[in-house]
């Protein structure tokens, strides 16, 4: 690693956020991480939603049953993150996208 | 074990499967409702909750465990080592769903329950389930943080319990010692319909486990503090003080082995009841114990022989010393015996173990040597209460249980033991060493033996090659004569008997000889009696003779004088005299 690198990560971040339905949390998640990922494009930023209450069996399967989880698929390890992503910077921070893009 | 698989009607049970627990809370926990169960680390929160969902399964009621704490693997990993593991994982009727938020999980703003609900509520339509646990749910909590949010999700979590038709078990890190941290959980004991806290010491160094139902809405139930083992079959309950004693009495007699104490007990020992043999370290209590599982094993009844001193090759060596031949009635499967080390375990623990031996052997008689083995660990109390529940699990499965105990080394003489046991054995011997001219022998006494008549006589018991026989003591002086002294007393007894026996002869033949010399001399007395009778025949006839011949010569005077013939005979006494005259 040298300091000059790129701001924006070279490796495409794709991100499942687990939510349930209409609840409250799952709707300030939902718009809390759309918040975040504004400044993204989603030429770095893949986003997947899954409602655990359309469809239990991917949340059972995926071993998510605590919501809302954001959870980060690529790049690997694997990150998690629970709650409504109220906290934008330690959102941030886990996914890899502590600096905003110039 | 299982207890109680069919529901009490009117109040919705849920039976545990838990040995003893469905006992003291009227049946099992609440069908339908939510069921907290409080404990610190490693009291058997999470076996309590398998336990119930391997229950369930195992009577058609499918479960999910939702695991918080623990990775699901690892719990099913950990399952698979209980007796019941196996097949919980097998048989598809316990689901373990992995809620576990691993510590890489970072947190950012709240969260809720609502989708884990949701899976949860579709999972338990997916396999049927009637039983649900959430195990470690302060883990979670833990990441709620706010504890006004935490009250939200745990009444959210009871509501949706009672609103699904399962009956729920929440499990929680509160250590009830801890009152900082149960305080903190106080909602959670609020808002349960039952709650039941588990929670171990360690006294001695062994860890000692209780459970205790301090709340059961709407249900009788006993708040006690019971004692509880885990082990490979799971918790189990010690109810040490049973709320009733329903033990099926019986007048049937069987015998302890030795000849003579059945007949000091009146034949013997009542079948299924038990035996309490005390005394101090070689009394023999072991060989008494021996004899009865040897006599019970002849009979052709199944006899287990658990000792906590030695290992079976010992007691098999050591009684066959005193002629008790084990070898042949273990090799026709008559006689097991098992040997445990008194201190490695917890005495709950001993008792779960032997609780196991008497469910898989079904035995007859029951021989624990020695059942203050159950006492070496812990608080006073404890081993009382694990004596006391073998007492109880030989009583209701209507074995004859012979134990013995070890009498504390401070009254080696006295008849007193630690164990209130004493009290509760049905028929109490006690052996001790009497001390007497230079020597150590054992005296027999029966405490007590109840329905029976006894003796209440000192023996001595005597041991020998062949065997354990009893025998009558000398009371001499205020004093009990054994050993030596006696076998004295009993040879100066014989010697004053026999030369009793020979004074008597010697007079019967004095006397016979006196008869016999009277008998002579009235013999030689009658001799003389008959030569003094012939003599006076004798003279009687020479004085006939002479009288005759004197007649004959008057005669012939008066003849030869020519005198008148014998006139003077009818003459006057004149004529006579002066005729007879010469």
């Amino acid at each position: 690693m040298t300091p000059e690198e790129p701001k924006s990560p070279v490796a495409k971040v794709h991100v499942c956020l687990y939510i349930a339905g209409a609840s409250p949390n799952s709707v300030a998640a939902l718009a809390n991480l759309r918040i975040a990922l504004a400044p993204f494009s989603d030429q770095f930023v893949a986003v997947q939603i899954i409602d655990v209450l359309v469809d239990p069996q991917r949340g059972l399967r995926d071993g998510i049953l605590i919501t809302p989880m954001l959870v980060r698929t690529e790049p690997l390890p694997e990150r998690r993150i629970l709650g409504n992503l109220s906290d934008r910077v330690t959102l941030l921070s886990a996914l890899g996208l502590a600096e905003s893009p110039s | 074990m299982e207890r109680g698989a069919v529901p009490a009607s009117p109040p919705k049970r849920m039976p545990t499967g838990i040995g003893g627990l469905d006992d003291i809370i009227d049946g099992g926990l609440p069908r339908g409702g939510v069921t907290v169960v409080l404990g610190g680390a490693g009291a058997g929160k999470t076996i309590f909750g398998l336990q119930v969902l391997a229950s369930g399964a195992r009577h058609g009621e499918p479960g999910i465990l939702v695991a918080f704490e623990e990775r699901a693997a690892s719990i099913v990993a950990n399952a698979s080592g209980l007796e019941w593991g196996p097949e919980m994982v097998r048989g598809k009727g316990v689901f373990v769903l992995d809620a576990q938020l691993s510590q890489s999980v970072e947190k950012s703003g709240e969260f809720d329950l609502v989708g884990l609900l949701a899976m949860v509520a579709a999972k338990a339509e997916q396999v049927n389930a009637k039983r649900v646990v959430f195990d470690g749910i302060d883990v979670l909590l833990g990441y709620l943080g706010d504890p006004s949010l935490v009250r939200r999700e745990v009444f959210r979590l009871r509501d949706w319990v009672h609103d699904s038709g399962l009956s729920g078990i929440i499990t929680a890190k509160a250590d009830a010692t801890d009152a900082r941290a149960a305080s903190d959980y106080d909602f959670l004991q609020f808002m349960a319909d039952c709650v039941v806290t588990m929670h171990h010491r360690v006294a001695s160094g062994t860890a000692l486990r209780f459970l205790r139902v301090p709340k059961y809405r709407g249900a009788a139930h006993s708040t006690n503090e019971y004692p509880i083992a885990i082990t490979s079959a799971g918790v189990e309950v010690g109810a040490n003080t049973t709320i009733a004693l329903e033990h099926p009495a019986s007048g049937e007699r069987i015998s302890s082995g030795v000849e003579r104490l059945d007949a000091m007990l009146s034949g013997g020992y009542h079948r299924g009841s038990s035996v309490l043999i005390t005394g101090v370290p070689g009394t023999a209590k072991t060989s008494l114990a021996a004899i009865f599982a040897e006599a019970a094993c002849l009979r052709g009844e199944r006899t287990i022989y658990v000792s906590f001193d030695e290992a079976p090759d010992q007691i098999i060596r050591n009684v066959s010393s005193i002629g008790i031949q084990f070898a042949p009635l273990i090799a026709t499967g008559t006689l097991s015996v098992h040997s445990y080390r008194g201190r490695a375990e917890s005495p709950e623990a001993q008792v779960a173990r032997i609780r196991a031996l008497l469910r898989e052997n079904q035995p007859r008689n029951l021989v624990v040597d020695p059942l203050s083995a159950l006492a070496q660990r812990g608080r006073e109390g404890d081993g009382e209460g694990a004596a006391l529940q073998v007492l109880d699990l030989a009583k209701n499965a209507g074995i004859t249980l012979v134990a013995t105990s070890l009498l504390g080394n401070l009254l080696p003489l006295a008849e007193e033991t630690r164990m209130n046991i004493s009290t509760a054995a049905d028929t109490w011997i006690h052996v001790s060493y009497v001390s007497h001219g230079g020597e150590r022998n054992r005296a027999l006494t029966i405490i007590k033996a109840r329905g029976t008549g006894h003796s209440n006589q000192v023996r001595e018991l005597v041991l020998t090659n062949e065997g354990v026989a009893l025998a009558d003591v000398y009371a001499a002086g205020g004093e009990v004569l054994m050993g030596t002294l006696r076998w004295e007393k009993e040879n100066e007894a014989r010697r004053m008997r026999s030369a009793a026996e020979n004074s008597a002869a010697l007079r019967e033949r004095k006397a016979e000889v006196a008869i016999a010399e009277t008998k002579a001399r009235v013999e030689a007395l009658m001799r003389d009696q008959s030569i003094q009778e012939a003599e006076l025949e004798h003279i009687r006839a020479a004085v006939a003779v002479d009288t005759g011949h004197l007649d004959t010569e008057a005669d012939e005077l008066l003849q030869r004088r020519r005198a008148d013939p014998l006139v003077t005979a009818t003459s006057p006494d004149s004529e006579d005299e002066g005729g007879v005259k010469p």
